[in-house]
């Protein structure tokens, strides 16, 4: 099956025209299957007894982290379905739409990497080299983030921040309320674009589907409230994390 | 590059009836095509810019061919030629903006060929689109008509997203100003789809002029009698007289008492990918008296919202003026 | 006076009628011949390229593929010439490599499966684009080409005034004057200065130009389809590297020329040369689109002009300026064409022309219907019209004023013309369409509405000389009439032999004219373009049939005694006049000459007749009488063809369209031979001359070169609901003294006088208002009335 498929430019010479949506399937379908696989497994394997979330709080993400979090989410949302959806045969308008929340999600991409990189503590989202002993090491707890939770990230780092790039690429080639199409690139440009912002949103459905998966899963769901309410409990918090590695405050109870 | 002017080699299906037709073209998918008239097949076809791997000929399929009276108004089947939707007297008595709209697409030969159900499904006439190139109508990721120097002279006002074609279809105008409902037959089964929603934009869907899928048989378009026996316009303005597709087109139909407007359709074709309803005119016309003074005072609404193109700005005037022409007594 | 003659000034049946109206008529697509494949061509996809590498691997390994032809199989040619197949194509469309196979769908599969590697270069499809600095040359060897190639480019400022429309500045590799410019101005009452823009666009021919071709032995036959007959086969030959007498050439029909296909063209070489290499006969079938990109348009015209007027309308002075569209190849002059039409309509007493000639990558020019003379009317009509105004002349009048007559001068050289009545037909035409009455009703509103009346004119040399006439007499009594005209859709090919048939008093049912078959022993023939034929063949046919007269006199005076002098001719018999009870049929004679033999039996014949002709008579020695000769009657300067034309139109202020509702064409081309044939090119140079003036035109994309009006829709000639349903027609028929029937041609001022009067009724309904570009299509009219922009920029060309 192709990764790619490609159309004739204007002259008659074979140019990308964008990922073989073919493969939205076997990523659904391979996603799917990896998460029953995960199911299964945890279904089967000895439970942990789960932290209390009982007494003291403690912050984990605060107001900006959040909103953060969840504009992302709902504009990715949004850009996933609005782009996926009428490639798969429901029609509606949905470029508006689309390039709306292509802007929001930039604009709080680009918000959230200032605020990480220069106001926060970026290496504690960086995989480092012992990292990668965490799962091998039993009782050894990460930091603030687990080196799960790290890979999922750059992962999504370098999905969100090429289909951003592709994005506002294209962007910059439709008509807005602000420019006319300029059809300024060359056809065999364009075709990278969208071979790549193609290939992103792929990677993206996949990711975006584990990454809801896995904040549902009850063992983590934890972590889930603490990105709507805040904070993580004490228990919670020892259980999973080794305090000289992170040491959260604690939470002002309203 | 090629000049192709052969007929390729295609499977030619010809069935009996619109279930057979339905089902054909559904397990075709993609790779089947509807033939009526066949006036926008063979081009494209021969000139080996549309790929289908067979026709599905709708000549043989009796009940879709014929113009009759119904209990509210007129059924008329799909696969009636355009010279008999022209001639046809029930038709010129209670809605001859139809008479007119069909009496005005393309040529006497093309007429005698082409089907009502044909003209309205019919593809758009953008020049680079019908050259075979692969633009975002023909599944593409670009367009070339709307660019800085494109050469967009026929090209839409309204509506455009991403793609700036047109509707061509001068019957598609008529049928929209009388409230016509299209009747899609489709695997044993019927969906009726008012004439407004049957014509889709490129927002909507980029690849399609209207709503009819692989699978959808068009069997008959009906006209309700709300709009029977009104006054009615019907113009075309194109380059030449004959042949040639709209530059603007409109089609106005309005109920009057005692010479003031109660009610009114008025829809301009060739300005958008769908005909378009100009329902600020319509909404400023209700209680105004059909005369010169009206005409001139909402012509300038039927152009608000309009979005020109390098070469297509005259269609803003010449929208104005049809419209002024329609509401002149 | 016509009504003196027995066939000249009369209406006949063409011999080719009853093929065409039946529909047996064979075209050369017609053709098919045992063996026989099928040849595609492959044709460029860019506006400029060079081929890197073909690979026809795919397409040589199908069932039923031949082979294909390449341009290394064909002879290279030395740009600008037109090439039969190119490794640089150099517009959109043009052939590149051909392939044959056992069908026509084995041959456009096989298209798709060859694979062209091209590396595009640089392009322009406005000549403007060369022109300024550092500019892109649509040729890898220069831009432009006034004698040969070179590389010119102009200033930024002269470029930005050029492109405002003011006085050019810009260096003209070409120019020539008479008279003094600057007089003429000083002494002017009124001086009319305007830019314009004439766009080129395609002859779209009705029959594209399919060609057959296969050999036996060393015998090449080719069926095809161009303008001429005889004057192709040494162009022909020498194409294809044989001998004049190996090449059969048939082309007894052409389905329209109109200057595309005057004679050997590139592609009718190609099939020759692909059978040689197939050793099988080769049809190769043109289709519409490539008719479009392979059959030639007309030069554009980017021009600047300013005229000066006397205070009674004389024309005092012209400067003409000119940056004429070439596409990419070698063409004629169209731009000083452009100066001969001026000189002669107005007969202006000083004059300059500067010309500009720019290559482009669009299809190829080359002459179409009145080159040069008929954009030029287009927009110096109008301005003349505009002159009047000021001058409060009428419009009718200031062309009397100026008209040219007898004594009229023309060209650089400032030459005579045989003779030229030009007042006759402007007061005939006036008189006919009741000018002084209709002209009241110009610029009247009704409704939506408004009338514009006008007048406008149209002129071409319309004469050559030194062509060859070949007529014989076979002894069952039939007169041959050997035509080496081409079949052009004139009829001239038949209408001029008319003039031996009436020297020799023959019944047109006893006449058998050959044509349209090079073995069928066809003398030396001008070109059938130019409007020439009416009075170069008149005069051919009538020199040849003086030969067969002076010898049949010979041989009756040896036969029944006397002298030759005192012989007569009638009834298809020849007689002595004192007693004409000696006398000889026809038939009788012509037995007769056989027995004689030598030059009355064509076994000899006069040194000076063409090699064509020469072979000609070979063929047909000693069959009959002979009458063979090379026209050699004195001419005394340039045979013009003059035309008038008349038109009222209604144009819709609201919709920008026009309505001619009145129409009436006034030749002046001498005698009338042929009065069908006659309103056959009035009205029917009429239709394209609307066309011209409110339709067509090239319209290229300058992102990508692709042009967007290929094909019948979108070249858009006028169809029936756009002409009037009648044409009025007219003609001064006053003898031109340099022919011996008194004909000239009038082919192309049919054209452009038409286009004239309906540039300059749009005009008129718009009080006056100048768009000096062709075509004035109903987007400008709106734009204008609206007060709007016009879409394009003042000097672009080959947009809409």
């Amino acid at each position: 099956m192709e990764i790619v498929t490609v159309r004739e430019d204007v002259w008659g010479r074979e140019v990308l025209l964008g990922v073989s949506w073919d493969w939205l399937w076997v990523i659904l379908a391979l996603t799917f299957a990896a998460i029953v696989v995960h199911l299964l497994i945890m279904a089967v394997l000895r439970k942990q007894p789960r932290p209390s979330a009982a007494g003291k709080r403690l912050t984990r993400h605060d107001n900006f982290d959040r909103s953060f979090h969840w504009i992302m989410a709902i504009s990715t949302l949004v850009l996933l379905f609005t782009g996926v959806l009428p490639i798969i045969g429901y029609d509606f308008n949905w470029l508006t739409i689309h390039w709306i929340a292509g802007l929001v999600l930039t604009g709080a991409v680009l918000l959230h990497v200032i605020r990480a990189v220069f106001f926060q503590d970026f290496g504690s989202m960086v995989v480092a080299p012992k990292d990668l002993k965490e799962p091998f090491e039993k009782g050894r707890k990460p930091g603030k983030y687990s080196l799960a939770q790290k890979g999922m990230h750059h992962a999504m780092t370098l999905l969100v921040l090429v289909v951003i790039g592709t994005g506002l690429v294209l962007f910059l080639q439709i008509d807005t309320p602000w420019w006319d199409r300029p059809n300024s690139l060359a056809e065999s440009t364009l075709g990278w674009m969208f071979v790549l912002h193609g290939v992103s949103t792929l990677g993206l459905v996949g990711l975006t589907a584990l990454h809801v998966y896995f904040a549902l899963r009850p063992e983590k769901r934890f972590y889930t409230r603490s990105m709507i309410s805040g904070w993580i409990s004490e228990d919670e918090f020892s259980a999973n994390h080794d305090p000289a590695r992170w040491m959260p405050d604690e939470t002002a109870r309203s | 590059m090629a000049a192709h002017d052969v007929m390729p080699d295609i499977e030619l299906f010809q069935p009996i009836t619109v279930e057979d037709a339905s089902a054909i073209a559904a397990r075709l998918d993609g790779a089947g095509w509807i033939l009526a008239g066949g006036q926008d097949t063979y081009g494209w076809l021969k000139d080996r810019a549309k790929h289908p791997g067979a026709m599905i000929d709708l000549a043989a399929i009796e009940g879709i061919n014929g113009i009759n009276a119904t209990a509210s108004g007129i059924s008329i089947g799909a696969m009636t030629t355009l010279r008999d939707v022209m001639r046809d007297p029930l038709i010129a008595e209670k809605f001859p903006i139809l008479t007119q709209a069909a009496g005005r697409v393309a040529s006497p030969q093309i007429r005698n060929q082409g089907t009502l159900g044909g003209n309205v499904a019919q593809d758009t006439r953008c020049w680079y689109y019908r050259r075979g190139l692969s633009c975002y109508r023909a599944g593409g990721n670009i367009c070339y008509a709307d660019s800085p120097e494109g050469m967009n002279r026929e090209h839409a006002l309204f509506g455009a997203s991403r793609c700036v074609a047109v509707s061509p279809s001068d019957t598609a105008t008529a049928l929209v100003a009388v409230d016509a409902t299209m009747v899609i037959h489709r695997e044993g089964r019927e969906k009726r789809v008012p004439a407004e929603q049957f014509f889709i934009g490129p927002a909507i869907n980029i690849t399609h002029m209207t709503v009819l899928r692989p699978g959808d048989i068009l069997t008959h378009v009906e006209i309700p009698n709300t709009w029977a026996n009104t006054e009615s316009y019907f113009e075309k303005v194109a380059d030449r007289d004959v042949w040639d597709f709209a530059l603007v087109s409109i089609a106005a139909v309005m109920k009057t008492s005692g010479g003031v407007i109660d009610d009114a359709r008025i829809v301009c074709g060739a300005v958008e990918c769908v005909p378009r309803r100009l329902r600020s005119v319509e909404q400023a016309l209700s209680g105004k008296p059909r005369n010169e003074q009206t005409a001139d005072a909402v012509a300038g609404l039927a152009s608000g919202g309009a979005r020109t193109l390098n070469h297509n700005q005259f269609k803003v005037p010449l929208m104005e003026n049809l419209v002024r022409r329609a509401l002149r007594t | 006076m016509s009504n003196e003659y027995l066939h000249i000034g009369k209406n006949f049946v063409p011999p080719d009628i009853y093929g065409k109206v039946t529909g047996k008529a064979r075209y050369a697509e017609d053709y098919s011949v045992d063996g026989m494949v099928y040849a595609r061509l492959f044709t460029s996809p860019m506006p400029h390229a060079r081929v890197r590498n073909i690979d026809a691997s795919a397409a040589l390994a199908m069932d039923g593929v031949l082979g294909i032809l390449t341009a290394d199989d064909v002879p290279a040619v030395e740009a600008p010439n037109a090439a039969i197949l190119t490794n640089e194509p150099v517009y959109v469309g043009d052939p590149i490599l051909a392939v044959a196979a056992v069908d026509e769908k084995t041959a456009e599969n096989a298209l798709k499966k060859i694979k062209v590697d091209l590396e595009p270069l640089p392009f322009v499809v406005d000549p403007l684009a060369s022109l300024k600095p550092n500019g892109p040359s649509a040729r890898t060897e220069g831009n432009v080409y006034p004698s040969e190639m070179q590389n010119l480019q102009w200033s930024a400022e002269d470029l930005n005034r050029f492109q405002r429309g003011e006085e050019p500045t810009g260096a003209a590799p070409t120019e020539w004057s008479y008279g003094d410019l600057e007089a003429g101005f000083d002494n002017a009452a009124v001086v009319i200065e305007e830019s314009f823009v004439t766009t080129g666009y395609a002859h779209m021919s009705m029959e594209p130009r399919s060609v057959l071709s296969y050999w036996r032995g060393n015998k090449c036959y080719v069926h095809g389809s161009t303008q001429s007959q005889s004057f192709v086969v040494p162009f022909l030959a020498g194409m294809l590297g044989i001998e004049q007498g190996d090449l059969v050439y048939i082309s007894e029909y052409c389905g329209g020329g109109f200057g595309s296909k005057i004679s050997a063209y590139p592609v009718l070489g190609l099939p020759g040369y692909f059978a040689k290499k197939l050793n099988r006969p080769v049809m190769l079938r043109i289709t519409r689109e490539e008719e479009y990109y392979i059959g030639s348009a007309r030069v554009g015209f980017q021009g600047w002009m300013k005229a000066g007027f006397a205070e009674d309308g004389r024309v005092t002075a012209v400067d003409l300026y000119i940056v004429q569209d070439l596409g990419p190849r070698r063409t004629g002059g169209d731009a000083s064409s452009a100066g001969g039409a001026i000189s002669i309509l107005y007969q202006p007493q000083a004059m300059r022309l500067r010309d500009v000639p720019v290559f482009t990558n669009t299809t190829p020019r080359g002459a179409q219907r009145g080159p040069g003379q008929n954009q030029i009317a287009a927009i110096f009509e109008p301005m003349l019209d505009k002159a009047a105004r000021e001058l409060n002349l009428d419009r009718l009048a200031i062309r009397r004023i100026n008209a040219p007559d007898s004594s009229a001068t023309l060209n650089a050289d400032q030459g005579p013309v045989t003779s030229a009545y030009m007042d006759d037909a402007l007061a005939l035409g006036g008189e006919l369409f009741k000018w002084s009455e209709r002209v009241q009703r110009s610029g009247q509103r009704r409704g939506s509405k408004v009338t514009g009346v006008a007048v406008g004119q149209g002129y071409h040399s319309a004469g050559a000389s030194g062509f060859d006439g070949l007529v014989r007499i076979t002894p069952d009594g039939k007169l041959h009439l050997h035509s080496g005209v081409g079949n052009l859709g004139t009829y001239s090919y038949a209408s001029t032999t008319r003039a031996a048939a009436e020297l020799l008093k023959c019944s047109w049912d006893n006449c058998v004219v050959h044509h349209g078959n090079s073995s069928l022993h066809l003398p030396w023939s001008s070109y059938q373009a130019g409007s020439n034929t009416m009075f170069t063949h008149t005069r051919a046919n009538h020199v040849a049939a003086m030969d067969l007269l002076t010898k049949m006199k010979d041989i009756a005076a040896q036969t029944l005694g006397g002298d030759a002098a005192d012989y007569d001719i009638a009834d298809e018999r020849v007689f002595n006049a004192s007693d004409n009870t000696r006398n000889m049929s026809y038939a009788e004679v012509a037995a007769k000459a056989i027995e004689l033999g030598g030059a009355y039996s064509g076994e000899s014949y006069p040194e000076d007749i063409h090699e064509v002709t020469q072979r000609a008579v070979t063929g047909i020695a000693g069959s009959g009488l002979v009458g063979v000769a090379k026209d050699k009657l004195p001419k005394r300067g340039t045979a013009p063809g003059l035309a008038v034309a008349f038109c009222e139109i209604e144009l819709d202020l609201e919709t920008g369209k026009h309505q001619i509702i009145d129409y009436l064409a006034v030749g002046e081309c001498g005698t009338i031979v042929h009065p069908q044939g006659l309103a056959g090119q009035l009205r029917g140079g009429a239709v394209w001359g609307f066309g011209m003036a409110s339709l067509e035109r090239h319209v290229y994309d300058p992102q990508n070169g692709l042009p967007a009006n290929v094909g019948y829709y979108q070249t858009k000639p006028p169809t029936y609901l756009d002409v009037p349903s009648h044409m009025g027609w007219a003609a001064v028929d006053k003898a031109d003294p340099d022919s011996p029937v008194g004909a000239r041609g009038i082919g192309e001022p049919a054209m452009g006088c038409a286009t004239a009067a309906v540039m300059c009724a749009l005009s008129e309904a718009l009080d006056g208002h100048l768009f000096n570009r062709t075509p004035v299509t109903p987007d400008m009219i709106i734009n204008h009335i609206s007060d709007g922009p016009q879409a394009t920029s003042l000097m672009a060309i080959n947009t809409f």
